[in-house]
């Protein structure tokens, strides 16, 4: 008893340290366009790229709060970005310079 | 008679030169109106090839070619300084073709063999060779 109320108290610290509910939101890239130009989310959420276009994206972001690179990835294939700060994330894709999408993270 | 007819004459003449006038005016016109399309040949390839480069390379590797794009930041090692790349025309067009991990180098050159046709990877080789201060 000693020790599990410890690890019980450590536990509801770590689950009230999460975000209450974090999402996932899924941005479709198709015919060389993002599903949507506009998002917005919650701080905590992530964004799950998925390409279903016949050939490679590489979506990335250079903006202060979040600059990342997903590499390039083929048909099917997705990847997941956290967006864990406040504020405007503006995301390309390197091969597909006409690819845009605007990511509002709110606090 | 004799003078009417020279009369008519002249006047015949004048209206053929000026005919002629009208007709060199009118094909200086179309041509300076309607230019040319720029014949095939190294210097519109180079032209070619830098309209490709400045829609799709320049993110990372900069309007001055030197590795130094806005998207450099994320990059270490940093994109190719192409002003002084010691590769060869067939090496390029590899790289750009299939990639940076294809050719062990950097993973994030993503390949373009999807994006681009053979002849824009031709142009932009040829327009990154005429720019290199290597040679």
């Amino acid at each position: 008893m000693r020790t599990t109320v410890p690890a019980a108290v450590a536990a509801l610290a770590i689950l009230l340290a999460l975000p209450a509910h974090a999402a996932e939101h899924v941005v479709s890239q198709k015919g060389k366009n993002f599903s949507i130009k506009r998002l917005s989310v919650q701080q905590g959420d992530s964004v799950k790229f998925v390409n279903d276009d016949p050939f490679a994206h590489n979506v990335f972001s250079l903006s202060d709060i979040k600059s990342f690179d997903l590499g390039s990835y083929g048909q099917g294939l997705a990847k997941s970005v956290l967006m864990d700060k406040p504020g405007v994330v503006e995301v390309e894709c390197a091969v597909h310079p006409d690819m845009k999408l605007m990511i509002e993270v709110k606090k | 008679m004799k003078a009417l007819a020279l009369a008519a004459g002249l006047v015949l003449l004048a209206a053929q030169a000026q005919a002629q006038i009208s007709n060199a005016y009118v094909q200086v016109l179309q041509t300076t109106l309607k230019p040319l399309l720029a014949r095939d040949g190294p210097d519109a390839a180079h032209f070619r090839g830098s309209l490709v480069f400045f829609n799709y390379c320049v993110t990372c590797h900069g309007p001055n070619a030197d590795g130094k794009g806005r998207a450099a930041k994320l990059y270490n090692p940093a994109p190719a300084n192409l002003r002084e790349s010691d590769k060869n025309g067939q090496y390029m067009k590899l790289i750009i073709r299939g990639g940076g991990k294809a050719m062990a180098r950097s993973e994030f050159m993503p390949p373009w063999g999807e994006e681009l046709t053979e002849e824009q990877i031709g142009d932009v080789v040829a327009y990154l060779q005429s720019i290199n201060t290597r040679k």
